[in-house]
Parts: C-alpha cells; sequence; structure tokens
C-alpha cells in the first residue's frame, strides 16, 4: 500500500493519475510551507474491545442503551502516557505508521438534551461549546474548529475550507445536523459534497467558474441596490448573500492565479458510476489530499459516513449484502464481528490518507503529513451506549512540532475541546480558550 | 391608563403573595423568574416576553404547581385578565409589529418559482418533501369537494413515486431543515453558504441550459426565448420589452429602469459575442433567478403592496405572485380589506393551493417522523409487507384529512374528533380491530386507493389517534407517552414543553430487573422523583398517558404485556376528568379555543418565517375571536390570519 503503484492498483487502474509530484501551492509568507489540518469523522462510535488497548475484555452492550450514556466498564481515571508499541485490532492498519501518530484517550464531550445524541454528536463535535451557552438553539453548536483556523490558515487559498462527506445514501433520511460536522457559525451550516464528480468540478473546473464570472458581476449589482431597501436586521443577514458572492469572487480570483499550477495536476475527472465504498471513499480521500497539496485550501473535514441513517449500504468486500452500520451498532451481542471489520475498514481508510500524505513531499523536502494535523476521531464512545465520554481519537501528523508515537490517556473529565484548542494555537490561531476547553494536551506538544 | 392604580397593585399583591415563594423569596428563583424584582407595573410592561410568559402559565394553570395552594377560581381569572389588559397596553405603546425577515427561498419554493416563472410543463427536480403524489387529479379546490375515492402515492416511502416527468440534468440543493417546533420556512435556518451560492448559480445554468428546456416543456418559450423572425423591430428594443415583464415577474414587483438596463446590456454583450438569441435569453433568466432579488424574500420598504402579495402568496402557494396579484398590488386594492379578501378567495380555488398542503399539513404534524419510524421487527412483524412499511399507507391518512377539511371548508374541530377519514385496505388491516377491511384490496405499494369511510367509533379519527402519529411518537419497541404529550403540547396546544434538563437519563426501551410487573406510568414516576422535573411532567403526562391504548404501532390494546390494564385515565388542564380516548378527546374539544389558537399560531408562524412575539397574541386573540363566529371554519380561520395585524403589518410602517 505505501508505493505510489500501489495506490493506483488500489483504486482499480486507470481511473486516476494522480499528481504524485512536488506541492507546488500553500506557501505562506513567513515560513515557506504553509501548515494545514484535517478531520477525518467516524460515525456512530467504534467497538470499544476492539479500538482501545485494555479493553480486550470489555463488556459488549446489550441492544441499545441510547439511555446509558457512559462506559459500561470503567476507565482509567488517570492521566498517562506510554509508547504506542502493542496496536489493536482496529488500529492493526497503522501499524506501519506507528510513529506518525497519537492516540488519544479519556476525552469526553458534554451531551446537551433536547437533541438527538446522533445529530449532536457529529454537528458539535468540532465546536462543543458548554450546553445551553447558545442562545435560541437547542444546540451547544457555533461556529468550528475549522472555520476558525481558516481564518488565520485560509486567508489565501481560493477555499478557505472544504467539507468532504461520504455519505451515499439517496435518501433524505436524516437532518442535516446528521451529516455535518462543519459550520460557519450557530445555524449556519458549511454544507459538505458527496459527490466525487462535483467536487472535481468545484476545485478544477476554472472554466465553469468563468462563466459565472459575468453573472456575479450582475446580481452583487442587484444585491447592492437591495440592501439599500433593506432594514437594519435584514441588511445584518443579507450580509451571507455579500460574503458568499465574495468568497465565490475570490475563490475565482485565486483559482485564476493559479491557472497554470493546477494545470499541472494530472486528475482525471471521475466518472459518472457506481464505486464500491471503498473506493469511493479513497476518491473523495484523493480530492482532499489533493487539494491540500496544491493549496486549494489549508483547512478539511472529511466525514467517512453520516450518523444514524438507518438504510443499509454495502461494504463491498466486508458483507455480501448491504448492511446498516447503525442496526449493527445496536445489535452488539450478535453483530460484533461484523461491526469491528466496518471499524477496520475506517481504519484502512484513514491509513491509506496518511500513506498518501506521507509520500507527498513539499518544497522544503518535509512530506504533506508532516505539515498536516489530520485527526481520526468520533463523537460517541460507542454505538450502543451513545456515550459522549472516552471518545476514540487519533492525532496523526504535524512532524516536529508534534511529538508522536504516544498513547496518552487523559484524565477523567478532560474536554475534547483541550485538544483542538492545542490544535489551533499549532495553527497559528491566537484564542485563550476554545468551547468548554480546560487547558492543552501538552503531551503532544514538542 | 388601562387598567385601574387600584388593579395594578392588586396584580402585584397576588404574584407576590401566591409566587414570590419560589419566584423571588430567600434567593429561590425557580426558573430564572424573579418576581420579588417586580415593584411596578411599568416594570412588566416594559419586559412583554416575562409577561407573556407568566399569562401563559396562568392559562394552562402550569402555575402554581400541583403541590403548591392553588389560586381560587375567580382570583386566577382576575389576574389573567388584568395580565392580558397590561399586555394589550405595552403591545399598543410598542406599535409596531415586527416586521418579517428576509429570507432565502427553501429548496421547495425556490422550485415552485422556477416552474411558474418559466410555465413548466414538468417538475424542476425531484421533490420528496411533497409527500403526496397525486394520481389523477384528485385535489381540485374549486370543486370544494373530495373525491370518495383518491389515488395516491408516497414519495417518500413509495416505491417509483419519485419517478415524474422533469429537466434532465439539474441536481436540486439538499433540502432546508425543518426548525424545532417549525417549519422550513423559518428565516433563521435560511442561510447562504459560498457552496450553496455556487449551487444556486450553477442551478441557474442547468436549468435553462438543460436539453429538456426547450419549446415543449416550457410554458413561455415563444413569448420570451423565442425570436419571431417577422418582427421587424430592433432586437434590443425586443429584449428590453421581454425582460422588463418577466424581471416584474421574477422579482414581483416593478423594477428600476437601471435594473432592466443592466439585465438588457447582459444580453447586448451575449449577442455581440455572437451568442444565438435564445441561448442569450437562456442565460441571461440563469442570471436572473441568481439574483438576490429572485432569491429572497423581504419586504420592499418602498413597494407595500409586492411586499403583501409576495408573503400571501408564498403561504398559500408557496410560489410567486401571479400577474392578476400583481396588479391588485400595484393599484392599492391588495391594502384594503376587500381587495385582500377577493384576492383571498380567487387563490384558495387555484390548484397551486396543492402547495400550501404539500408543506403546511405535514410540518405541522411532524409527520416527516414517520418516515424514519423503524418498529421492532421482530416485535411487529405486521409492521412490514413485501420490502415496505405500513407508514407508506399511514401516512397519507392525515394528510387527506387536512386537504378535505381545508377544500370542504370544514370546522377545524375535524382535527380533534372526525366524523370520517380515508383509509386504503391496507391501512384498515393495520388498525387491527379497529379497522374495517371489508374486501378492500390490501398489500399495494405503487399507487394507493384511498376511500373515504364515516366514523362511527369515536376512538378514531382526527389527527391525534391515527396509526401515523401513534407510530412516529412511539419507540420501536414501545409507546413513548412523553413524547407523546410532548406532541401533542407542541402541535395540538402551540406550547411545547422545555428540553428536559441535561442530567436526567431517559427512560430505558424495556423495563429493568424488578420493574416488569409496573405499567409504563408507574415506572416512570419511580423514574421521576426530582421536584424540577414535576412542573412540565404535571402538564406534558395526562397528554400523553391519555393515548396509552394505542400501542407502538397504533393499534388498540386494553391491556400491556405485563398484563397490567392500561392505565390512561387523567385530567386535562387540571379542569376536564377523562377515563377513556372519547372522553380525552370531548375534553381537547371543551378547550377548542386553545386549539384554534394554537393552529392560528402555528400558520402565522409558517407564513411569516419567524417567532411570535407578544404584539401578535393580540393578533391570535382577534383570529380566535372572529373565526368564532364563523364555526371554526378552515377558510374562515386562514382568512382572519391573512386580515390580521401580524400579516399585514407593513415594512414601510416598521421602518418609521
Amino acid at each position: 500500500m505505501t508505493t505510489r503503484r500501489g495506490f493506483l492498483r488500489g483504486l482499480g487502474g486507470a481511473a486516476l493519475a494522480l499528481p504524485w509530484m512536488e506541492s507546488y501551492g500553500a506557501k505562506t509568507l513567513t515560513s515557506g510551507v504553509a501548515k494545514r489540518m484535517a478531520h477525518f469523522y467516524v460515525p456512530i462510535g467504534v467497538v470499544r474491545r476492539g479500538f482501545f488497548p485494555g479493553e480486550a475484555d470489555a463488556t459488549i452492550p446489550k441492544g441499545n442503551l441510547g439511555s446509558l450514556r457512559r462506559s459500561l466498564d470503567k476507565q482509567d481515571p488517570n492521566f498517562g502516557v506510554r509508547n504506542l508499541d502493542q496496536l489493536t485490532p482496529t488500529m492493526m492498519p497503522l501499524s506501519g505508521l506507528k510513529n506518525k501518530i497519537n492516540l488519544i484517550t479519556g476525552m469526553d464531550r458534554t451531551f446537551q438534551q433536547g437533541t438527538d445524541v446522533h445529530a449532536q454528536c457529529a454537528s458539535c463535535y468540532l465546536s462543543s461549546a458548554p450546553p445551553y451557552t447558545i442562545k435560541g438553539t437547542a444546540w451547544p453548536l457555533d461556529r468550528t474548529l475549522d472555520h476558525l483556523v481558516a481564518d488565520v490558515a485560509g486567508r489565501e487559498t481560493p477555499f478557505p475550507t472544504l467539507e468532504f462527506s461520504c455519505n451515499s445514501h439517496k435518501d433524505n433520511k436524516e437532518s442535516i445536523y446528521f451529516d455535518n460536522i462543519s459550520w460557519y457559525g450557530t445555524g449556519h451550516l458549511a454544507p459538505s459534497v458527496r459527490d466525487p464528480r462535483k467536487m472535481y468540478r468545484r476545485l478544477f473546473s476554472t472554466k465553469e467558474i468563468d462563466r459565472y464570472r459575468d453573472v456575479t458581476d450582475l446580481v452583487l449589482e442587484d444585491a447592492r441596490s437591495m440592501k439599500k431597501d433593506l432594514g437594519y436586521a435584514d441588511g445584518q443577514k443579507f450580509a451571507e448573500y455579500f460574503d458568499s458572492i465574495r468568497s465565490i469572487e475570490t475563490q475565482m480570483d485565486r483559482l485564476e492565479s493559479m491557472k497554470g499550477e493546477l494545470a499541472k495536476v494530472s486528475f482525471d475527472e471521475p466518472a459518472e458510476a457506481y464505486l464500491p465504498r471503498g473506493e469511493y471513499i479513497r476518491l473523495m480521500g484523493d480530492l482532499m489530499v489533493v487539494a491540500l497539496q496544491s493549496g486549494l485550501t489549508n483547512v478539511a473535514t472529511f466525514m467517512v459516513g453520516p450518523e444514524r441513517w438507518d438504510t443499509p449500504y454495502l461494504f463491498d468486500g466486508l458483507f455480501d449484502k448491504p448492511m446498516s452500520h447503525h442496526g449493527m451498532s445496536h445489535n452488539q451481542t450478535k453483530m460484533i464481528e461484523q461491526l469491528m471489520k466496518v471499524d477496520r475498514f475506517h481504519m484502512e481508510q484513514y491509513a491509506y490518507l496518511l500513506e498518501k500524505m506521507e509520500g507527498v513531499v513539499e518544497a522544503d523536502g518535509s512530506t504533506l503529513l508532516d505539515n498536516t494535523l489530520f485527526t481520526y476521531g468520533s463523537g460517541l464512545g460507542d454505538g450502543s451506549t451513545h456515550q459522549y465520554n472516552d471518545l476514540p481519537i487519533i492525532m496523526a501528523g504535524g512532524g516536529n512540532q508534534v511529538k508522536t508515537g504516544q498513547h496518552i490517556n487523559m484524565p477523567e473529565g478532560t474536554p475534547l475541546a483541550n485538544l483542538w484548542l492545542t490544535q489551533a494555537r499549532m495553527m497559528g490561531v491566537k484564542m485563550k480558550r476554545f468551547a468548554d476547553s480546560t487547558g492543552e494536551i501538552d503531551a503532544v506538544k514538542v | 391608563m388601562y387598567l385601574s392604580a387600584l388593579n395594578g397593585a392588586e396584580v402585584l399583591k397576588v404574584l407576590h403573595e401566591n409566587c414570590a415563594q419560589c419566584h423571588g423569596k430567600d434567593g429561590k428563583v425557580k426558573g430564572k423568574v424573579n418576581l420579588l424584582e417586580i415593584t411596578d407595573l411599568d416594570h412588566l410592561k416594559g419586559d412583554p416576553e416575562l409577561l407573556q410568559e407568566i399569562i401563559d402559565v396562568i392559562d394552562f394553570e402550569e402555575m402554581p404547581p400541583e403541590d403548591e395552594p392553588p389560586l381560587e377560581v375567580g382570583e386566577r381569572k382576575q389576574l389573567q385578565a388584568d395580565l392580558e389588559g397590561l399586555r394589550f397596553e405595552a403591545v399598543s405603546e410598542q406599535k409596531a409589529f415586527v416586521p418579517t425577515p428576509i429570507r432565502r427561498m427553501n429548496r421547495f419554493q425556490y422550485h415552485n418559482a422556477v416552474q411558474d416563472l418559466f410555465g413548466l410543463k414538468c417538475t424542476v427536480y425531484s421533490l420528496p418533501e411533497r409527500m403526496i403524489r397525486d394520481h389523477g387529479g384528485y385535489f381540485k379546490p374549486a370543486s370544494g369537494k373530495m373525491g370518495d375515492l383518491v389515488r395516491v402515492g408516497s414519495r417518500p416511502l413509495g416505491k417509483s413515486q419519485l419517478i415524474e416527468p422533469r429537466l434532465a440534468g439539474v441536481a436540486a440543493f439538499p433540502q432546508d431543515l425543518r426548525a424545532e417546533h417549525g417549519f422550513d420556512t423559518q428565516a433563521d435556518h435560511l442561510s447562504m453558504s459560498p457552496l450553496l451560492m455556487e449551487s444556486f448559480l450553477k442551478l441557474g445554468q442547468s436549468i435553462t441550459g438543460s436539453q429538456d428546456f426547450g419549446p415543449r416543456r416550457v410554458g413561455i418559450w415563444k413569448e420570451f426565448f423565442r425570436l419571431d423572425p417577422r418582427d421587424k423591430r430592433e432586437v434590443k428594443v425586443v429584449v428590453r420589452e421581454r425582460l422588463e415583464k418577466f424581471l416584474r415577474r421574477a422579482f414581483r414587483g416593478w423594477v428600476k429602469s437601471e435594473v432592466v438596463e443592466r439585465y438588457v446590456g447582459f444580453v447586448d454583450v451575449q449577442l455581440a459575442r455572437g451568442v444565438e438569441f435564445s441561448e442569450a435569453m437562456k442565460l441571461v433568466a440563469a442570471a436572473i433567478i441568481s439574483s438576490p432579488r429572485f432569491l429572497y424574500l423581504y419586504d420592499d420598504s418602498e413597494s407595500d403592496g409586492f411586499g403583501l402579495a409576495s408573503r400571501l402568496s408564498f403561504f398559500l402557494w408557496g410560489s410567486l405572485p401571479d400577474e392578476e396579484l400583481l396588479k391588485a398590488a400595484e393599484s392599492g386594492e391588495l391594502l384594503k380589506e376587500e381587495g385582500l379578501q377577493k384576492q383571498f378567495g380567487r387563490m384558495l380555488k387555484d390548484p397551486k393551493l396543492k402547495r400550501f398542503c404539500d408543506t403546511f399539513p405535514a410540518q405541522w404534524l411532524q409527520l416527516d417522523r414517520i418516515i424514519s419510524s423503524v418498529p421492532d421487527p421482530e416485535k411487529f412483524p405486521e409492521f412490514y409487507f413485501l420490502a415496505y412499511r405500513d407508514s407508506m399507507h399511514m401516512m397519507m391518512e392525515p394528510l387527506l384529512l387536512f386537504e378535505t377539511v381545508l377544500i370542504e371548508n370544514l370546522p377545524v374541530t375535524e382535527f380533534i374528533d372526525s366524523s370520517f377519514t380515508y383509509r386504503s385496505g391496507h391501512l384498515e388491516e393495520s388498525y387491527g380491530k379497529l379497522g374495517n377491511p371489508a374486501k378492500k384490496r390490501s398489500g399495494q405499494v405503487g399507487v394507493l386507493d384511498f376511500h373515504r369511510v364515516p366514523l362511527e367509533d369515536r376512538r378514531l379519527g382526527g389527527v391525534i389517534t391515527n396509526a401515523a402519529v401513534m407510530t412516529m411518537t412511539s419507540g420501536p419497541e414501545r409507546t413513548q407517552p412523553i413524547t407523546r404529550g410532548a406532541w401533542l403540547a407542541g402541535v395540538i396546544f402551540n406550547n411545547p414543553p422545555e428540553p428536559p434538563p441535561a442530567d436526567v437519563p431517559t427512560l430505558g426501551e424495556n423495563p429493568t430487573e424488578g420493574e416488569e410487573h409496573l405499567t409504563l406510568r408507574e415506572r416512570l414516576s419511580m423514574h421521576r422523583k426530582r421536584s424540577d422535573c414535576r412542573g412540565c411532567h404535571e402538564q406534558i403526562d395526562p397528554l400523553g398517558f391519555a393515548l396509552e391504548n394505542f400501542n407502538a404501532i397504533g393499534k388498540w390494546r386494553e391491556k400491556y404485556e405485563n398484563g397490567r390494564k392500561v392505565d390512561m385515565e387523567g385530567v386535562l388542564f387540571r379542569k376536564h376528568k377523562f377515563t377513556n380516548v372519547v372522553e380525552f378527546k370531548d375534553a381537547v374539544l371543551l378547550e377548542k379555543e386553545r386549539f384554534v389558537r394554537g393552529l392560528a399560531g402555528h400558520l402565522l408562524v409558517f407564513s411569516l418565517g419567524r417567532q411570535l412575539s407578544p404584539a401578535d397574541q393580540i393578533a391570535l386573540d382577534e383570529i380566535v375571536k372572529k373565526s368564532a363566529v364563523k364555526g371554526y371554519r378552515m377558510k374562515s380561520i386562514l382568512g382572519e390570519v391573512i386580515l390580521s395585524k401580524s400579516f399585514r403589518a407593513l415594512a414601510s410602517q416598521a421602518k418609521k
């Protein structure tokens, strides 16, 4: 899997020719090579036995323990750092990358009553505001980490952030709260793209985007004259329209100036065809990597699947028939083996992307992974107990800014926001506190 | 002043003597309400939200709680009247109603507006949110009558019901979210992002660029897109003439000449580049539907009539005003009561009224919840047939009742207790003992035949005790009385409970050890001993338990699985005792003013895109009073909503 040739084979051959050349964009004036951040979100938690060191004999939850929201077994409440030597079965795909990652256990989020547990664990994963502090909404949801970071790290890229989702469901079964981890602010969704073709066109179709230029000029004139007719409050809300149009114009300008460099990217437009789930996820992942690599963005979020969503889909190669991840999670007494296959399958995709980033050499000789904080995580510690505590989190990358190869167990009650604060600061954001954070995760810092 | 000084002192005295024990005294401020802080009435008048909150808890008999001494009946009535008087004063001092906030069109409105603007003879993209698919055109609002047999399909759950003639190559933006206790028309939920803006730009171009976008499908093809070779005028003159008319429709009002010239200039540039006439017109049409003047619904403070016309048409038609409505706005006729009523009457007869029925009732009743209801297949195997769920049939029943009450202008009390319903053979079967399968076909999966049947058994009928609502307010294995109670409080009485505190776990699906012999009510009361939970639960529990005779898939039962008799007795609003579900319905009917007020409130929120303010409460009082005279008929309630000050509040006045 580690060689470039291996990637291409893994993707089913001719569909993709990847730009594994030097990284061109992403330069900042100060440091030469840009810092990037990406988040890989895994829905519906993980099987604790398979993922967490020391829990191989953990109690198997029976059925849907939806109301429990705590661990069945007591986890180690004390701080500790160990070498990451023996990997658990679910983490095995990362065995070649042990010195590039930290496993961080013992971090929690706080659940705010009044919303669905799956919806909140995804939508508030990257903000985790203290409960009941955001007025006028049932969600502890604030501007999410990716946008706060992009406010600083995304000033020069065509896209301040990019949002990827590998939700291939055709039904509109669940609300946007199940399908999005990225939000501009409370009630202001940063929608994700599920279709690789759409994402490809968003990134590379400068021809298409040029067509909008005449139109944006025209409608912006309308917007200016219209704003005069609006009262104060409406004018505030209408700012969203200006911001959106301006973002698109900036995007067009920056894409325009990158045209030459983007032309060197040899990434074929994805065909409109059914892709087996693994190939689909890896194709979306390739698009994310190429966007980070080429300076199209410095910040990305990636949902490997939506929360809950009972509709089954085919995990090609894992099972004979379509399976519902959520359904299985409530039936661990019977389906634990299958569920662990799903967990491992998701980990393989994460590992694939890590290897891919490691294979990209940047202008100063470091790798893309060295310059990216790339975090695996889920908003649930287990899909049956629906616990918000002891979340499965792996932080990869960061190069010489990060101390790696460790299993860090945080003391009981450490907010996940502590890690987000640590990452925001590493990304150059000056902030005193993030959401309900109480400090940083010092053990990852050099 | 409305209240005499004496009355005012009385109000404070009653509040301080009866309520301050928990709300102010010795630092106790339950619910964050401190009544001792209120030292004079002006203080209370200056805080209309608090005033409204106090009126509500008195009105719904939520306070004082059951374990505290009650207010004497006369005293309670006087207090409520005095507080309402105070509210009236406070609001008349404020004068203006909150204006309707700016919001972008949601996916449904955008679809309809595009369809109407171009006169499309097909859909633009598929909309699973329109739950009922009409087969054979049963929906005829002008006839004033619904047929005995209606043929329908379920878009979200029925096989192939989403396959309809539409424009190829057009991809919609994702469905907009329904607000909590609300609708997908709410301004605060309809935001814009760069990605969505790009989708709108792309969507506009993909619509006019679709291979199907041509003379066959586009109603205005000839008058807008095709250049008549016999027309010898300068092309620019033709373009200007066409754009003036088109922009007026798209932007829903008069359009300044500089705006028209800008778009004319755009076409000019395209033509100069050698773009063919029809193509240039397609491009300008795509640009126009990306303009904020098209995408956003807002009150233009310079043209009151047009603002009202749009509000009206997006409310009843989910789309743009037609030319007649625009003319009524332009002439000022719409701003007069008779003019408004005339247009309202006309709009109710238009087939476009279906769009109101495609949105309001399903969202009001929160019927989207039935789509994701999955009762445990082992416990309820009868819920599943072929590759489908009974919910496909269930969801039609309350929707068809709503359409009938509207089209036939029946009293809205039919929503509580109807003398008829629409059923398919399959749905009759799913009701078990209470159903009447007769010889009607069961197991239909595509086009479903629904027959109008009289109902003698009052346990069924109305929107509360139907199988869809009973199923969607249950968990996979058991009923959830609290969920049902919360549904009733929010949907029927428009008084949704606050979410429970964070540190209380919910009750498990199955009894824990040692609790197997208890009824659900007993288990819940074991579970809920904290005094700060009781306040809310005293309100919602009697509502939810009243429906315990319907199991988790809406079937009648007398006993629980453990053999214990279903315990559903209770008292509604601490006034009306009931011992069976028919008595419960009677109790709700005794409170029909509250229901009508609740429904009118839902309609106002849906149409205005915002939460209600204290000023709107006065409007609601009037709507209830005026529609009572006409026996609470559906059209009279809708009419009073539209005639209300809240709905007619004008942007130009708000600005002053």
